[in-house]
């Protein structure tokens, strides 16, 4: 018996320094990662189900539908790694920003050729993305320049197209994360990540861009600069979902914030105050498509949103990144 | 364009004025920028031992550099998305010119000489358009702007002046970004990277790109072997649970072979590879791998991989006197000859992305 503790004792030590991320990992994938990729896979469902039934655009039935599915997405889109880029489908579900106006160009092409991919899931699956997922969809459930264009039926038929191929995605992320999911809790030989910091510091990196997506691209591209702002270029604002893709995903990053944390009260004490500030901001603003951002005062309201997800990303990486083991590489992360 | 006017009056002007050679500064084998414990960016003229012949000080992180073909010029580059790069005297450390890019675009960092000194081209983003160009300065006249041409492509990184003296290699990424919203890459999905060779007035001569499989493997560093075979690194933007090739050779009029470590090194690089180097002898080419802690050797003429050297935080890398020298974000400078990687000197300062060679020409 002696012996045996005293053999446990020598162990320790050279276990003790490699920290046991286990626990975090297993919380993060079961109750922050999977749910959200089901409940996307369901939301998609009901909205093939309700296009395949009532296709018209303005129809409250189609719109509610979409709008469910689109939330479903924001709020698991940080979760850029492993199964939704395969075969870009996080790209095919949401090509967006869209600097060159590709969406538009390629939809005109499918509906003034008449395309015939559009009856077959298959052959809709090899367009270009840029034709394919929520802001597609967006064009031809709130862009008046397509009320017109080609016939009503055609459009139907590719509403509904693109409502498949949404729901096609997403239900193949979904699959694929159920034999993804020990991948990522049980690091090691048949896995993408070599240890538990390894697959910690993926979930950390998922944190930090997506904090930085929201916070330059969301909120960035719209203020433009103060003598040039740049509201048409506001995250689907023809279906006035702007503000509300940065709320959800602050609510999003803000759960796996505090698990990623949960072993270090303090620095998830300091990541959810300044979360807390950031999310107060964004449901105080009225400015759903964020049109408000050509006036001072609401380009005001932006800058101050975006410097208090600014804040969170410097909590991020300065208090959370060390207790990860992040390697800090002059040349490493300057990614140039 | 550049008229023949005004490129005379340069050549002109490069013959006649008493501007110091680099021999008045030591002749330094590289140029780097660094970061220094006192939290200065400087930078910094270098030999292949390691000692450090001068350093001037950078208003902020630098990039690359491009150094005089005759004269103690060097240009240093703001990192991306910087709007403005400094023309320096090494001699005496003076700011001779700053060049601002035109309202709507930035430098990419890097830059290089015509063979007499009298142009220099800068790799640009037009970022409202979302293009690539080339800036265009009459070196000989105070760095006039002069004007700018297409790059081919999207996002030019590295360039080269190729041996013939009369073309271009330019590393057009694939990816745009806009100032507006920092270093986000804004075109992932669709991306385009290619290799352009191109006149000095813009004519392109030759694209190369890659297979439609590899459009995410953005072309980024070039080096230059003195018969044109041009080596250029990559940097993977696609799954991560991909390991393409991050290396490419490329002579004119052939297609483009990509090369590649075995598996096992492969997959520890995390799809990035930071500069790119041939050796004195043109025998060997490597390149750098600050995310994997990596050096990976390869032979230039069969494309064999010939090994891996384990390396914190390398990234600077170009052609010794002797084999290659590289340098490390933790201020090693070494050299690896056929028998391995020798650190020579460890620098109080950590090197930045490149080593910039100075070809000094007298």
């Amino acid at each position: 018996m002696r012996t045996t503790v005293f053999a446990t004792a020598l162990l320790i030590p050279l276990t003790a320094f490699a920290q046991d991320r286990g626990p975090i990992l297993l919380d993060v994938t079961e109750t922050h990662v999977l749910p959200r990729f089901a409940e996307l896979s369901e939301a998609t469902q009901a909205l093939v189900n309700t296009a395949q039934s009532d296709c018209v655009p303005s129809s409250t039935a189609l719109r509610k539908d979409y709008s469910t599915a689109f939330d479903a997405w924001i709020s698991a889109s940080h979760l850029r790694f492993g199964p939704s880029e395969t075969d870009d489908r996080a790209f095919a579900l949401a090509f967006w920003p869209d600097t060159k106006g590709f969406t538009p160009k390629t939809l005109s092409k499918l509906i003034t050729s008449e395309d015939a991919s559009v009856q077959d899931p298959d052959a809709f699956a090899e367009q270009s993305i840029a034709g394919r997922g929520f802001f597609a969809l967006e064009r031809l459930l709130y862009d008046p320049s397509f009320e017109e264009q080609g016939s009503a039926e055609y459009r139907c038929s590719l509403i509904q197209a693109i409502a498949a191929d949404i729901d096609r995605n997403a239900d193949a992320i979904n699959v694929d994360w159920q034999s993804y999911a020990p991948k990522l809790t049980q690091p090691g030989e048949d896995s993408p990540y070599r240890d538990g910091d390894e697959a910690m510091q993926e979930l950390y990196k998922a944190l930090l861009t997506g904090l930085q997506f929201t916070a330059d691209t969301r909120l960035g591209r719209p203020m433009g600069t103060f003598d040039k702002p740049r509201p048409n270029r506001a995250e689907a604002r023809r279906s006035e979902r702007s503000q509300r893709h940065v709320e959800l995903s602050l609510i999003a990053l803000r759960d796996l914030a505090a698990r990623l944390s949960f072993d270090h009260p303090e620095i998830a004490a300091d990541l959810d105050a300044a979360f807390s500030k950031s999310i107060d901001r964004v449901q105080s603003l009225e400015d759903p498509a964020f049109a408000d951002v050509a006036t001072p005062q609401g380009r005001f309201r932006l800058e101050a949103l975006q410097q208090s997800i600014n804040d969170i990303r410097q909590i991020a990486v300065t208090e959370l990144g060390p207790t990860l083991g992040i390697n800090a590489g002059f040349n490493s992360l300057d990614g140039d | 364009m550049t008229s023949r006017r005004h490129f005379l009056a340069g050549l002109a002007a490069a013959s006649l004025a008493p501007v110091p050679g680099w021999s008045a500064v030591g002749t330094p084998d590289f140029l780097s920028a660094a970061l220094f414990p006192d939290g200065s960016y400087r930078l910094v003229g270098l030999n292949a031992d390691g000692s450090i012949l001068f350093s001037l000080p950078l208003p902020d992180r630098g990039h690359a550099a491009a150094a005089h073909p005759i004269h103690a010029q060097a240009v240093a580059f703001a990192r991306r998305p910087g709007t403005f790069a400094l023309v320096i005297e090494c001699s005496t450390g003076t700011e001779i010119a700053r060049l601002s890019t035109p309202e709507g675009h930035h430098f990419y960092g890097h830059g290089v000489y015509s063979r007499n000194g009298a142009l220099l081209f800068t790799t640009e983003n037009d970022y409202e358009a979302g293009e690539g160009m080339i800036g265009v300065w009459d070196a000989a006249n105070g760095y006039v702007r002069l004007g700018s041409f297409s790059s081919g492509g999207i996002g030019p990184h590295d360039m080269v002046l190729m041996p013939d003296g009369a073309s271009l290699a330019i590393a057009n990424g694939g990816i745009e970004t806009h100032p507006d919203t920092g270093r986000s890459k804004l075109n992932l999905p669709t991306m385009q990277p290619n290799l352009t060779y191109c006149d000095l007035n813009g004519q392109v001569l030759e694209q190369v790109q890659l297979p439609a499989a590899l459009h995410k493997n953005s072309i980024r560093h070039l080096s230059l072997r003195q018969d044109g075979l041009v080596a250029f690194a990559m940097q993977w933007q696609g799954n991560k649970t991909q390991h393409p090739p991050l290396l490419g050779l490329h002579l004119r009029g052939s297609e483009p072979k990509l090369r590649s470590a075995p598996d096992d090194a492969q997959t520890t690089l995390q799809g990035y590879a930071g500069s790119v180097g041939f050796s004195s002898d043109g025998q060997t080419v490597a390149i750098t791998c600050p995310r994997g802690n990596a050096l990976h050797r390869f032979d230039a003429t069969s494309g064999a991989f010939t090994g891996a050297f384990a390396l914190q935080d390398v990234c600077g890398l170009s052609s010794g006197p002797t084999g290659l020298i590289y340098t490390t974000g933790n201020g090693d400078v070494g050299r690896l000859a056929t028998n391995g990687a020798e650190t020579r000197t460890t620098a109080p300062c950590q090197w930045d992305n490149h080593l910039v060679p100075v070809n000094a020409a007298v």
